[in-house]
């Protein structure tokens, strides 16, 4: 494998190094919220088991909970008509994305379509107005079974089209009268969000003009940690302990529902078991009614989401018609998308996908195109909500993207890489980006682009298998000017006498390595204390009484948004040092110098002093220093990433495998290049599951899924896991020390739309349905439609 | 079925019948990392109860995680008389009379403990990144290694795919069984 050589040669951050937390994680010890939430750890703790509804569309009449309430071992029955709950104010799940926001401001206003508690169920699983609070988990659900429940079963529709139908059931009459179209996101004018030039002209006048349809499905996020919370109540002070990843903005959910002092909510995030962006939906709901409980029973209460309930929320699915028109040249003049969003029985963040990406989709990578036209209809339906998951439709668009753009240079006799180049940049710079060509060009190279064949074309192997070769390229997303909500960024360090150092970067460590990035940067600053990242320990739990404020793990920025506090803080720390070393060589502190460890007097090293011996001279008092400030303002657009993939398609059962995938990313700086790779060949894993073999089934005659459990929704072990290289190029800067730009959503972005365009390289055909499951693949080569895609609306 | 499965079946069969007989004496006695503990059945153990809850709910062995509850994932992996099996798929009453290694029992600078937590090599990433799976994984890695200590890549996935990284570690924890395999096979010529 080829190294990644650095831009800047960093002693610490950058490199390739052992995680901080690996000792912990390999060994066992890490503690994660299930190690937390035991009844040996806390004596009295009691079990919250909610409601769920087994009809996809449903309100409660009336529920009797005597016998239920009867049962030995229970202890509070909660419901939609205690005061408590009647007295919540509507709310959505999507409050916010990365930064804290409060319930007035809240991020999706437009949509309050969620109550908590509800009487009104639409999904089987949705969470209806009870729960039961016992001794044990089996006993509140035997609880739950004893509730009689006289449910007004409610007509329901699975399909956003014909959830648009005007005579199809209305899923939100209370918030949404007129139908289940979503009404228009709050940032846009019309779902017309995008209209550059005038695309339906060029598109008619174009020499070359093509179309491209996908549907992109509901893929889950598939976290081993299960969510849940555990809240105790003493004292008028509520603690909650929890695998949901966002500690501050927790606290401020549960304040502004419950109308609770600040200081009064204390929120504990310990090591999370997987996120992957699952934590933005859905999650009020659990926190406040276990809450709720836990004061009015005085009992810690466990609220913890089996396997099947933990899916939850998905990928928001969308199908998209994308059309481009082009010059004989391959000068694309005009690019038209147009979306239908199936949001699920909530919107959530689902408009996100669908307008808020595509838009800045439209700056970062299709600035440069004259004629752009963007729209898109959203629908609800009665079935799980979509949300975000690594990103929020990034992958969405980029599988229609990909999949035109192959169309396209097929038909202008063109190469798509060259093409892409031509073409594509984002709005603060030219085109050709020098990060797009860098990052095309490799990726080509390691891949054997040039030796590809014509689509169908190449060799025949085991009898029935062909080969492809295809790719697909985004911009990047969150540099640092796109992070700049995220308001002001607090790091501490305490320095000890002996030189060790406590760092507090809080974030929850959900898995990509941020711990480790901040540690590395940290012992980067303060390299002229001679500490190295072994010296540092890093406080790996987040809890809003100490002091300062977490960082959201989204947007996969929290690589370098510590990172770049860390002068800033190394700054302040030098001057303390030498504060105190200056009476020690009776000069002025700006005539010293400390560097590895040492201090002396500028121009006359003859005479000089280690800071060990320094600290263990004076007080003993630890140098303490704290940095709250904001991320750098300027606004530098943002690099490119690609993926390309070698696929192998069995043409007698419409298997397909990924032989081998090129994953290439241009994060500006590589804060850490072990925790980078290990993001770019870890995404593949997702993104060959929800391409190929991951999908919920419904029954549809009910509405049921009937494969929430890993036997039936189909994870990648080990065996389906391809040869996957990754390859990491600074090109782009941002502003800033680091100027960097995370990765770790996009790394399952390109996947999906390179993988289509090599099953069409191998066998000849267009399969962009996901996931493209073999009986898709036959029914392509088979020149049989595919499934839910060239349906037109009503 | 080969014969080596067949007699595994066989074993399991009578091994089961065995522990119901002991049942009904009421006390049941599992060795765990090295020490003996006896409960009670019915009352410190019910018949219902897993392994992986008697571990971690009652003797707080937190190490192993419980991901699934349903066998899909080997998360609640542990060494049973030398076998990784899962410990949400076997009841507590099934162990009675036999030996559990969970990984708070493996040694300090267990090689395989090592090799997860320092990978790192480039191309490959780490080996973990929220490490829910990590213990699971481990534990599935020594079984196969004390049982094969050269195993072949293809052995190693084989071996291995039955536990699921959501992250997708798993060229990596390929690279650290094999640095594993290498750290055990020098301290074995050293002894």
């Amino acid at each position: 494998m080829k190294e990644f050589k650095q831009r800047t040669n960093y002693r610490y951050v950058g490199t390739y190094r052992p995680r901080v937390d690996g000792w912990e994680k390999a060994g066992g010890s890490a503690e994660f919220f299930d190690d937390i939430a035991l009844k040996n750890r806390f004596p009295g703790l009691l079990h919250a088991r909610v409601l769920r509804s087994p009809y996809a569309n449903a309100r409660i009449r009336s529920v009797g909970t005597s016998e239920a309430e009867k049962l030995p071992g229970v202890h509070a029955v909660l419901t939609y008509r205690d005061p408590e709950i009647t007295a919540l104010k509507p709310t959505n799940f999507a409050w916010t994305p990365f930064f804290s926001i409060s319930y007035k401001r809240m991020l999706w206003p437009t949509y309050k379509d969620r109550r908590i508690l509800s009487d009104r169920v639409c999904w089987v699983g949705d969470e209806a107005g009870v729960v039961v609070v016992a001794e044990t988990a089996a006993i509140a659900e035997d609880a739950l079974k004893m509730l009689d429940v006289d449910w007004e079963v409610l007509p329901f529709v699975l399909d956003p089209l014909e959830a648009l139908d005007p005579n199809a059931p209305v899923i939100h009459p209370e918030v949404n009268p007129d139908g289940n179209k979503i009404p228009t996101s709050p940032y846009s004018e019309s779902d017309v969000f995008i209209n550059r030039g005038d695309a339906g002209k060029a598109l008619s006048e174009a020499e070359i003009a093509i179309e491209a349809r996908s549907l992109y499905h509901n893929a889950e996020h598939g976290c081993l940690g299960t969510r849940g919370c555990l809240m105790t109540w003493e004292k008028d002070q509520l603690t909650c302990w929890t695998s949901h990843y966002q500690a501050d903005q927790t606290r401020m959910h549960i304040t502004q529902m419950l109308g609770l002092r600040m200081d009064k909510v204390r929120v504990i995030n310990p090591y999370i078991g997987g996120s992957f962006g699952r934590g933005n939906v859905g999650e009020q709901g659990y926190f406040i009614f276990t809450a709720l409980l836990a004061m009015r029973t005085g009992r810690p209460i466990l609220y913890k989401h089996t396997r099947r309930e933990d899916f939850h929320d998905t990928r928001t699915a969308v199908s998209y018609t994308c059309r481009m028109g082009a010059t004989g040249e391959g000068k694309i003049t005009a690019c038209h998308f147009q979306s239908l969003g199936d949001s699920g029985a909530y919107v959530d963040h689902s408009m996100a996908a669908v307008d808020f990406v595509p838009r800045e989709f439209a700056e970062a990578t299709l600035a440069h195109i004259p004629n752009l036209r963007m729209e898109t209809v959203s629908a609800y339906t009665n079935k799980i909500p979509g949300g975000c998951m690594r990103g929020i439709g990034n992958n969405q668009i980029n599988l229609v993207f990909g999949i035109a753009l192959d169309v396209l240079a097929e038909k202008l006799g063109k190469d798509a890489v060259e093409l892409s180049i031509q073409n594509f940049g984002h709005e603060w710079g030219e085109v050709p980006d020098k990060s797009l060509e860098a990052v095309l060009q490799e990726g080509a190279r390691r891949i054997g682009w040039k030796d590809r064949t014509q689509p169908g074309a190449g060799p025949v192997y085991d009898g029935a298998k062909k080969r492809g070769i295809g790719f697909s390229l985004h911009n990047g997303w969150h540099a640092a000017w796109q992070e700049l909500p995220r308001g002001h960024i607090q790091v501490s360090v305490r320095i000890n006498p002996d030189g060790t150092v406590i760092l507090d970067a809080p974030t929850a460590e959900t898995g990509p390595g941020s711990n480790s990035c901040g540690v590395f940067a940290c012992a980067e600053a303060l390299s002229f204390l001679g500490v190295g990242p072994d010296d540092i320990t890093w406080l790996s739990k987040t809890d809003t009484q100490r002091g300062l404020k977490d960082q959201v793990q989204t947007d996969s920025g929290v690589a370098y948004v510590h990172a770049e506090m860390m002068p800033r803080l190394a700054e302040k720390v030098k001057e303390q040092v030498l504060a105190l070393a200056a009476p020690q060589f009776e000069v002025d502190p700006d005539e010293l110098v400390v560097e590895d460890g040492r201090i002396s007097v500028k121009g006359n090293p003859g005479k000089e002093m280690t800071v060990e011996d320094l600290f263990w001279e004076g007080d003993l008092v630890p140098i303490a220093a704290t940095v709250s400030e904001t991320l750098p303002e300027e606004v530098t657009g943002t690099p490119f990433c690609a993926t390309f993939v070698e696929v192998e398609v069995d043409t007698e059962t419409g298997a397909v495998q990924v032989l081998k995938s090129v994953v290439i990313h241009d994060p500006g700086t590589v804060m850490y290049a072990s925790g980078a790779e290990a993001q770019q060949v870890g995404g593949q894993a997702m993104a060959i599951g929800e391409t190929l073999t991951e999908e919920i089934v419904y029954d549809k005659a009910t509405g049921i899924p009937l494969n929430f459990n890993w036997i039936d929704y189909k994870l990648p072990t080990m065996l389906e896991m391809p040869e996957v290289e990754p390859v990491l190029q600074e090109v782009w800067k941002g502003a800033g020390e680091y100027g960097a730009c995370g990765i770790g959503e996009s790394v399952t972005t390109c996947a999906p739309a390179a993988i289509s365009n090599a099953i069409y390289n191998a066998v000849g055909v267009r399969v962009s349905e996901t996931p493209f499951k073999p009986e898709r693949v036959l029914a392509a080569l088979n020149g049989r439609s595919q499934g839910e895609l060239n349906r037109e609306p009503k | 079925m080969s014969e080596r499965e067949s007699a595994a079946v066989q074993d399991w069969a009578r091994s089961i019948e065995g522990d119901l007989e002991k049942n009904n004496a009421h006390k049941i006695s599992i060795r765990i990392n090295g020490a003996r503990h006896e409960f009670e059945s019915g009352r410190e153990i019910q018949p219902m109860d897993t392994l992986a809850f008697l571990l971690k709910e009652r003797l707080g062995l937190t190490g192993l995680k419980v991901a699934c509850d349903e066998g899909a994932c080997g998360a609640c992996t542990v060494i049973m008389d030398g076998q990784a099996i899962l410990s949400c798929m076997t009841l507590a009453v099934e162990v009675d009379g036999h030996d559990i290694l969970t990984i708070e029992g493996l040694e300090n600078d267990d090689p395989v403990v090592r090799s997860f937590a320092e990978q790192c090599e480039p191309g490959y990433g780490t080996a973990m990144q929220c490490g829910f799976c990590t213990p699971g994984f481990v534990m599935a890695a020594k079984a196969v290694l004390d049982e094969n200590p050269n195993p072949t890549t293809a052995e190693i996935k084989e071996a291995l795919s039955g536990n699921l990284c959501r992250c997708g570690c798993y060229a990596a924890i390929v690279r650290a069984v094999q640095a594993a395999a290498t750290r055990m096979n020098a301290g074995r010529v050293e002894k």
